[in-house]
C-alpha cells in the first residue's frame, strides 16, 4: 500500500511526460514484488484454492493426487442446505448471534455510560471490565465449566443458598446455549465498552448541556442525544461483535463438545468436524456459506444502523475505518 | 475493475475445466491389490526411520538396541510424535511423499491411509495371522488386504467397587446381561450408590461403550466383504435397547462427565461401576480407590461371560514412499515376535497384540491383566474404512438421541444406517 502511493506521488508532480516515469514504474513494481508474491502465495492462492475446492468432491484420500477429483458444481452447497445437522447448527449460530450481540452491546453501553459519569476509579473499572477480553478463551471456558457444574458449581451453590435446586446448565438442551451466550457476553463486553467510552468522549458536552437547559431529563438526553451521536460507534460495535459471534467455536469445543444433542454445535464447529472427517470439499463449502452470512450480516447492519442520506454516511464510513 | 473481474472468472473456469478434465479414476484404491511380495531372510541393512507416538515413541529407540545388535548394518532412528498432531502429520507426509519408513498407526486410521495409497500391503509370509488376537488383525485389513501388523492392543472391561458390591450382596461380578442390570440396581438400592453403572450417553466415542453390547447380541457393523453397512439389524436394536435401558431406569446418568469425575465418583462411592480400558486401573488408584476395593471383570454376555468388547490399539505400517522397505518390514517382523512383545510390555506397559506373549511373565500372573487377555479373545474392531470416524460420529449422535429418549432404539439404528449409507465406506 505504502509503495503504491509512493509511486503515484512520484508520477504526478510534472504534467509533461516524465522521461523517468517508466523506470519509476518498474522500480515501483520491483519494490512491491515481495509483498505481491507473498500475498498471492499465502493469501489469494489458498483463498481461491479453497473456493475451487468447495465445488469438488475433494476428500482426504485424494491428497496424493489433488487434481484427480470430480468437479461437482454446487452440489456440496445443495447437500449442505439439505443436511439436517447443518440446519441445526445454522439455527444454533443464529440464536447465539441474536442473543449475544444485543446483550453484549447493552452491557457494554451500560458500563460505558456508567463509567463515563464516574469521577474517581474510572481507570480501575475500565481495567476490571476489560480484563476478561485479554484472558485466553480456553482458560475462561474451563473456569466457567466449573462454575456451571451441576453439583458443586458456584452458580448452583449460590442458588442452593436461596433454596433453589439448580439445573444442570451445560447438560440441558435448552440451557446449554444460553449459558455459553452468558459467558461470551461477560468475556466480550469489555472490548466494546472501551470503544463506546471513546465514542462518548467525542460527544461535545455542550449539546448535552443545551438539551438539559431545554428541560430534557436524563433518559431523554441519553435517548435523543447520546444514542444518535454514538450511532457510528454502535454500528462498528455491532459489526465486529456480530462477526465474532457468527464464528463461535472454542467455548462449545471446550465446555460442551457441541452437546447435549448438538444444542451447542455451531457452523464453525460443523466445518471443523467435516475437515476432521476429511471431507475437504464439503467443509470448504460450509465455510464459504458462513463467509456469505458474515458479508450479509455486515451489509444488513450497515443498512439498518448506518445513516440514510449520502453525505453523513460517507463520514460514518471514514470514522469506522480510521 | 471490470477486467479484474473478467480475469477472475476466466481463471475459475480454467480451473473448473482442468478439474473436470482430470476426474477420478474409478478402479484401483485399497484392497484391489494383493499382499506384497515376500521379503528375503537376510539381515536388515541401512537406516530405518520410524515414527511413533506417545510413550512408545520415547522408549522405542533405546528398546531397538537388541535389533541393531542382531543386524549390525542397520540403524534405527525413532522420531517421537505427539498423539495430538500425529494423524495430520502422517497425512501430510503421505501427501508430500516425504514419509519415514515405518510408523505406528492408530487402528482407526488404517482405512484412510491405505485408501490414499500411502501404506504398503504386508508382504506374504511376514507374520502368521493366527498369532494375533483376531480383533486386532481385523484392524489391519482394508478391503480384504492387510496393510500392516498389529503392535499393541487395548480392550474394555467392567470396573466395579468390590466392597460396595459385597454390601449389595454380590461376591462375584455379573456374568450375564440380566445379572449386570440386577447388579447395578442392587448397588443403588442396597449399597446407596447414586449411579449403579456409569455409561457414556453420547458424544465422541460413545459407540465404543455401546457397540460391545450390540456385538454381544450378534450385530455386525458391515457385511462379510466390508462393502455395506448393516447397522439396522434386529441384533443392533437388541444391543441398543439394552444399553438405553440403563439410562431409562436411572441406573446410569446421561450427564457428560468432566475428566476426573468418573474416577472421583468411583472413589467417593457415587459410581458403582463403569466400562473402560486398562489405563483406568492407574487412574482409579490415583483417585484414592485402594487396589482391594475394586476389581476388573470381563464384560457380561447375553447369556454368559465374557461378552464381546471393543479392541483398539496401534498397528505398524510401512509407507509406499519408504526408502528402506526391506529393512522396515524386518524391523516390524522383529517387533511382533512374542519375546520382543513381552519385552516391550515390560518397558512401557503396552498390551501385546501377539497371543503367545501372554503365556509367561507378568502378563500370565497378574489377575487384572489376565482379565484383559481373556477379553481380547472376544473383542471386535470397527471396519477399517476411510470414513469410519464420520460414521462413528453419526452413530454417537444417534446413541445420544436414544439414551436421552428422543428416539426409540429402532429409529436410532435406522437413522444410523441411513447416515452410514449416505457417507459410504469411502473405498
Amino acid at each position: 500500500m505504502a509503495t503504491a502511493t509512493a509511486v503515484a506521488k512520484g508520477g504526478t508532480p510534472s504534467r509533461p511526460v516524465d522521461p523517468t516515469r517508466r523506470a519509476q514504474a518498474v522500480a515501483g513494481w520491483v519494490l512491491a514484488l515481495p509483498f505481491v508474491v507473498l500475498f498471492l502465495a499465502f493469501t489469494a492462492g489458498p483463498v481461491l484454492a479453497s473456493l475451487g475446492m468447495s465445488f469438488t468432491d475433494f476428500r482426504r484420500a485424494d491428497i496424493r493426487s489433488p487434481l484427480a477429483v470430480q468437479f461437482v458444481g454446487l452440489s456440496n452447497y445443495a447437500d449442505l442446505i439439505q443436511d439436517p445437522l447443518f440446519r441445526k447448527v445454522t439455527l444454533n449460530t443464529l440464536l447465539y448471534l441474536l442473543l449475544g450481540v444485543p446483550l453484549t452491546m447493552a452491557a457494554a453501553l451500560a458500563a460505558a455510560v456508567g463509567i463515563n459519569r464516574l469521577n474517581r476509579f474510572k481507570g480501575l473499572f475500565r481495567v476490571a471490565f476489560y480484563l476478561p477480553v485479554v484472558t485466553s478463551i480456553v482458560a475462561v471456558s474451563v473456569v466457567w465449566k466449573f462454575l456451571y457444574r451441576h453439583h458443586g458449581g458456584l452458580f448452583n451453590t449460590a442458588l442452593g443458598w436461596v433454596g433453589i435446586d439448580g439445573p444442570n446448565w451445560l447438560d440441558n438442551t435448552h440451557l446449554a446455549l444460553p449459558s455459553l451466550v452468558l459467558m461470551a457476553v461477560w468475556r466480550n463486553f469489555g472490548a466494546l465498552m472501551v470503544i463506546f467510552l471513546a465514542g462518548l468522549a467525542t460527544i461535545p458536552r455542550e449539546i448535552s448541556e443545551a438539551a438539559e437547559v431545554d428541560g430534557a431529563g436524563g433518559w431523554s438526553r441519553f435517548r435523543y442525544v447520546t444514542l444518535p451521536m454514538l450511532r457510528p460507534t454502535l454500528l462498528f460495535g455491532a459489526v465486529i461483535t456480530g462477526i465474532g459471534y457468527l464464528q463461535f467455536f472454542e467455548e462449545a469445543f471446550v465446555m460442551t463438545q457441541g452437546g447435549p444433542l448438538d444444542a451447542t454445535r455451531s457452523v464453525t464447529y460443523f466445518t471443523y468436524d467435516q475437515f476432521g472427517f476429511g471431507n475437504f470439499g464439503y467443509a470448504a463449502a460450509a465455510s464459504y456459506l458462513l463467509f456469505l452470512a458474515v458479508v450479509l450480516l455486515t451489509y444488513v447492519q450497515f443498512r439498518w444502523l448506518g445513516e440514510r442520506d449520502d453525505r453523513p454516511r460517507r463520514r460514518t464510513r471514514q470514522e469506522v475505518t480510521s | 475493475m471490470k477486467t479484474t473481474r473478467n480475469s477472475v472468472v476466466a481463471l475459475l473456469s480454467v480451473a473448473a475445466l482442468a478439474l473436470t478434465g482430470c476426474g477420478r479414476d474409478s478402479g484401483g484404491g485399497a484392497g484391489a491389490e494383493g499382499q506384497g511380495d515376500a521379503i528375503d531372510d537376510g539381515l536388515a541393512e541401512g537406516t530405518i526411520e520410524v515414527w511413533a507416538m506417545g510413550t512408545e515413541g520415547e522408549a522405542l529407540e533405546a528398546f531397538s538396541k537388541a535389533f541393531t545388535e542382531a543386524n549390525p548394518d542397520a540403524k534405527v532412528e525413532v522420531t517421537a510424535v505427539p498423539w495430538d498432531g500425529a494423524h495430520d502429520k502422517i497425512a501430510n507426509a503421505i501427501a508430500a511423499g516425504e514419509t519415514p519408513d515405518v510408523s505406528l498407526i492408530g487402528t482407526t486410521w488404517m482405512g484412510e491411509f491405505a485408501e490414499a495409497g500411502g501404506i504398503d500391503p504386508t508382504p506374504e509370509g511376514l507374520v502368521d495371522e493366527a498369532d494375533f488376537f483376531p480383533g486386532a488383525w481385523e484392524s489391519t485389513e482394508v478391503g480384504g488386504t492387510s496393510y500392516g501388523v498389529p503392535w499393541y492392543v487395548e480392550t474394555r472391561a467392567l470396573y466395579y467397587r468390590t466392597d460396595l458390591a459385597e454390601q449389595a450382596g454380590w461376591s462375584q461380578p455379573p456374568a450375564t446381561w440380566d445379572e449386570l442390570r440386577q447388579f447395578a440396581t442392587d448397588l443403588q438400592q442396597k449399597a446407596g450408590v447414586a449411579n449403579g453403572i456409569q455409561l457414556q450417553a453420547g458424544l465422541t466415542g460413545a459407540w465404543q461403550t455401546m457397540m460391545p453390547f450390540a456385538w454381544s447380541a450378534g450385530a455386525e457393523l458391515t457385511d462379510a466383504d466390508g462393502a455395506e453397512y448393516t447397522l439396522d439389524s434386529p441384533e443392533m436394536v437388541k444391543g441398543l435397547e439394552y444399553y438405553t435401558s440403563f439410562f431409562a431406569d436411572g441406573l446410569s446418568s446421561t450427564d457428560k462427565l468432566d475428566p476426573g469425575e468418573l474416577e472421583s465418583g468411583m472413589a467417593d462411592g457415587s459410581i458403582g461401576s463403569f466400562i473402560s480400558g486398562p489405563w483406568h486401573a492407574d487412574l482409579v488408584e490415583e483417585a484414592g480407590v485402594s487396589p482391594d476395593q475394586y476389581a476388573i471383570a470381563p464384560l457380561p454376555g447375553t447369556d454368559s461371560a465374557p461378552g464381546n468388547s471393543f479392541v483398539g490399539g496401534g498397528d505398524l505400517a510401512v509407507f509406499s514412499d519408504a526408502d528402506n522397505k526391506d529393512g522396515a518390514w524386518k524391523f516390524v517382523q522383529w517387533l511382533s515376535e512374542p519375546e520382543t512383545q513381552q519385552g516391550f510390555y515390560d518397558e512401557v506397559g503396552d498390551l501385546p497384540a501377539v497371543q503367545a506373549a501372554w503365556d509367561s511373565g507378568d502378563l500370565a500372573d497378574d489377575p487384572q491383566l489376565q482379565v484383559f487377555g481373556q477379553q481380547l479373545e472376544k473383542a471386535s474392531s470397527p471396519p477399517a474404512v476411510p470414513t469410519w470416524e464420520e460414521v462413528a460420529s453419526a452413530i454417537d449422535s444417534d446413541i445420544e438421541k436414544a439414551t436421552k429418549g428422543q428416539m426409540s432404539p429402532e429409529e436410532a439404528v435406522q437413522s444410523m444406517q441411513q447416515q452410514a449409507q449416505s457417507i459410504g465406506t469411502g473405498l
